[in-house]
């Protein structure tokens, strides 16, 4: 008998969605000691599905069909009572945002003892915490348990959520994109710890993810859906090498391959030189320590015309900061940053305008980079006409932008909230090519993206850049996306650039220790897509 | 704008805010053809009580019609009200947004002036200034003006705190647009709604202090408002109920609009605060 069985599960959404029901007719069942993963992208239902099996739908979601059984019992019909009983104690769940799952005002300790009080075995909390915290390969878990969780980092955070899920061993755990908002390598040890935890006690886990990459590295079986069905389900190699449904073919053909295939050494005039660009920032000083962090130090480097340079690192590693350093939206306090031999740092404002048409920018998020009180023409006319050009061409040249970016030039008169997060990314590229710059600076353009969109802008970028020969400087933390992409590329820790080379010289020997690092957590390495 | 009438409606206290809003203008409105002729003028015998003598609401000690004054009176304390608050909102917005999307030192300047009138009682510094400028329509607008302009820089302040870090901002400089256009194309319209609300319930703060003023004789002599009407009647309040209670109910009333319109338009301005607060309102 499996652990958990849900069978022919049916969820409405309010009347007025894009779909009658946020998952529909939905099967699956989680053995003891294996981990079913749920793939889908945004929207698909995954999260909606493990929040039934919690018993955490919002009120304005109801069930409508088919029924959830673990250990034999059917958690739909149970008494709210009971459920809160068997939640925590058989059934547990890690959250996707550690940084906003801990009470901030509570020491650690106390949050895990209290998931143990509230449970009835509070009496050898004292004993069994430090023990949890140890479990989940903590360093010092006395420490560690009299702190509050602002002091700790977002990995630490999440293992002290795993610590609370496991304190009263449940049966099942369910984890919804607990990696998601970590860095790769802390991910990779975080996937680590769940199946090393889960194989130890025999655990059923479900894990509900975006990223093919993760589920090559953790899943027994996989369950894909789409738009609130599951599509296709099967044991993880098969699904993962040949995978049936044309919609999990697509998705995984649009996984990066992550393969740096070897190019062409570009040795054309340098477009960007950096020497000695330090920025470093001070917080406090009044009482207390001054805080100093230095955002960017030692990061040198050249870009040459025709050539993508892709900056990649962890968060925190100082290359958003170094590529707006190149756009003045950032101060540096000393070194060149020299533009075809001009150095654009001393320049005021006045006098950087002309180098505004030569450099561009595609921003990360594509939620936030429209202003979203003005239409998709006026947005992408805006630089033009802000550099003196007409307001009618101007406009008419944004309509065969659109065309180029492959949206409907019908689209010029609407607003960006109509618009889906890969368009919009779509409408922030053509209103950097409106400039018609020499130099596209991309930071993160891809990272807030669907895989299958994801894929759509990366061959969007890499067609517009061989038919307007731009020069590219390419930021991801993604190295997938990077070797895809990059013609060349600098690894950058903690403010510095520890590494710079060909693609695929970095990616086949690196040798700095934190680019092997690195490279060694790439989710699913031992995985390669295969060719659809 | 149809969805957005559309979740002002959703909230009952706002519609009855605004019909209350409403006919306190149409009154102020209509005012010279309903009572036609100085509100200062003898209409009947002193202290008739309501509904005597043709009076709907009374007279006074001096035989003027509390009805007509009231009538007048919703001109002076809305044209008060509304002038104010625009004076009020051209102080704060400007410095507000200089403080926000300059920072720094600036930013420290303009909170540190600001800083130095919220450390003033705001209704003895009104008190202050009319007395200075001798009561007149125009110092007592002044007056108000000068008092209710801090909290506006520090909504503005921090809306543009906030906006100014979003990337849309971000692109807008990269694209090498001017500050002043940055500020009034990007940043202003997004930062709109709280300064609509704000603004809303700043007429109704600015109608009580108004009112205060006039009470304590410190508005203008020439002008027939509500505050003068309470004060004149506070000395007979025993013998004349009515001459106070009206104009008090009237003031009472529009204040009440004023914030309830104020709360639907936050609810109809900002959707998702308004469906966590339950959605039922």
């Amino acid at each position: 008998m499996s652990l958990l069985r849900v069978e022919g599960l049916t969820v409405a959404l309010p009347p007025g969605g894009d779909r009658p029901h946020a998952v529909e007719d939905v099967s699956f069942h989680v053995d003891a000691g294996e981990i079913l993963c749920v793939v889908g992208e945004s929207g698909s239902g995954k999260s909606i599905s493990a929040n039934a099996v919690m018993g955490l739908l919002p009120k304005g979601l109801p069930v409508r069909r088919g029924s959830i059984t673990f250990e034999g019992r059917n958690l739909l019909s149970l008494a709210p009572e009971a459920m809160r009983k068997l939640r925590g104690e058989r059934l547990a769940m890690i959250f996707q945002e550690p940084m906003t799952a801990l009470n901030p005002l509570m020491r650690v300790g106390d949050q895990i003892a209290e998931v143990l009080r509230v449970h009835g075995s509070g009496a050898d909390a004292a004993r069994r915490v430090p023990e949890l915290l140890a479990a989940v390969n903590l360093p010092d878990p006395a420490a560690i348990a009299r702190s509050h969780p602002f002091r700790l980092s977002g990995g630490q955070r999440q293992r002290v959520m795993i610590a609370m899920a496991l304190a009263l061993e449940p049966a099942l755990l369910i984890a919804d994109e607990p990696t998601t908002a970590l860095d790769v390598t802390t991910q990779m040890q975080i996937l680590r710890l769940i199946r090393e935890i889960q194989s130890r006690r025999g655990m059923g886990v479900l894990f509900i993810t975006h990223d093919f990459g993760v589920v090559a590295e953790i899943a027994d079986r996989v369950a894909v859906m789409q738009r609130g069905r599951i599509v296709e389900q099967g044991p993880a190699e098969e699904l993962l090498n040949r995978p049936q449904h044309p919609y999990t073919r697509a998705l995984i053909a649009a996984v990066p391959h992550g393969a740096a295939e070897a190019r062409a050494v570009i040795a054309t005039a340098p477009v960007l030189e950096l020497r000695g660009v330090e920025k470093t920032y001070r917080r406090g000083g009044f009482f207390g320590a001054r805080a100093v962090v230095r955002a960017v130090h030692d990061a040198d480097f050249t870009l040459r015309r025709g050539e993508t340079l892709g900056l990649v690192g962890e968060s925190g590693s100082g290359k958003s900061t170094l590529a707006r350093c190149v756009v003045k939206l950032v101060e540096p306090e000393q070194g060149t940053i020299a533009y075809h031999g001009t150095d654009l740092r001393p320049l005021s404002r006045a006098a950087w305008k002309p180098y505004r048409q030569r450099i561009q920018m595609v921003f990360q998020d594509p939620y936030a980079s429209l202003n979203p009180r003005r239409t998709v023409g006026d947005t992408i006319a805006e630089g033009p006409v802000t550099h003196g050009e007409p307001r009618g061409k101007a406009l008419e040249r944004a309509r065969e932008l659109l065309r180029l970016v492959q949206l409907d030039p019908g689209a010029m008169d609407r607003y960006p909230h109509e618009f889906s997060g890969g368009q919009r990314q779509r409408i922030g590229i053509a209103r950097a090519l409106a400039m018609e710059p020499e130099l596209l600076i991309a930071d993160e353009p891809v990272s807030a993206l669907d895989v299958s969109v994801q894929a759509q802008v990366l061959a969007l970028l890499a067609e517009i850049r061989a038919r307007l020969g731009l020069t590219m400087l390419f930021i991801t933390h993604d190295l997938r996306v990077a070797a895809q992409i990059c013609d060349r590329v600098a690894v950058m820790q903690r403010g510095a650039i520890v590494e710079q080379g060909p693609t695929s010289e970095v990616f086949a020997a690196p040798q700095h220790p934190y680019t092997r690092q690195l490279l060694d957590s790439i989710p699913g390495r031992g995985w390669t897509p295969p060719a659809l | 704008m149809r969805d957005f009438w559309r979740r002002f409606r959703r909230n009952k206290g706002a519609v009855v805010g605004l019909v209350i809003l409403l006919l306190v203008v149409l009154v102020a409105a209509t005012a010279p053809w309903l009572y036609p002729g100085s509100p200062w003028d003898m209409a009947g015998a002193p202290f008739s009580p309501p509904g005597e003598m043709g009076m709907l609401l009374g007279t006074d000690s001096l035989g003027r019609d509390v009805a007509a004054g009231i009538a007048h009176g919703a001109r002076i304390s809305l044209l008060v009200g509304a002038v104010s608050t625009v004076a009020a909102l051209l102080v704060g917005v400007t410095l507000g947004a200089v403080a926000g999307y300059l920072g720094g030192f600036a930013d420290d300047a303009v909170m540190r002036f600001t800083e130095f009138f919220q450390t003033i009682p705001s209704f003895v510094l009104a008190i202050l200034l009319v007395a200075i400028f001798t009561p007149s329509i125009g110092s007592v607008v002044f007056a108000i003006a000068i008092v209710s302009w801090p909290p506006v820089a520090r909504v503005v302040r921090a809306e543009f705190l906030s906006l100014r870090g979003r990337e849309f901002v971000q692109a807008a400089e990269v694209l090498g647009k001017s500050r002043l256009s940055i500020v009034l194309t990007d940043i202003l319209p997004n930062a709109l709604s709280p300064i609509v609300v704000l603004s809303s319930l700043m007429v109704a703060s600015a109608i009580l202090l108004e009112s205060a003023l006039s009470f304590l004789g410190l508005g203008d002599p020439n002008l027939m408002t509500w505050g003068f009407l309470i004060g004149s009647g506070r000395s007979v309040i025993r013998l004349a109920w009515w001459m106070s209670v009206f104009p008090g109910i009237a003031i009472f009333l529009t204040v009440l609009a004023l914030n309830l319109v104020g709360e639907g338009l936050s609810d109809a301005l900002n959707p998702r605060l308004a469906r966590q607060r339950g959605g039922a309102a």
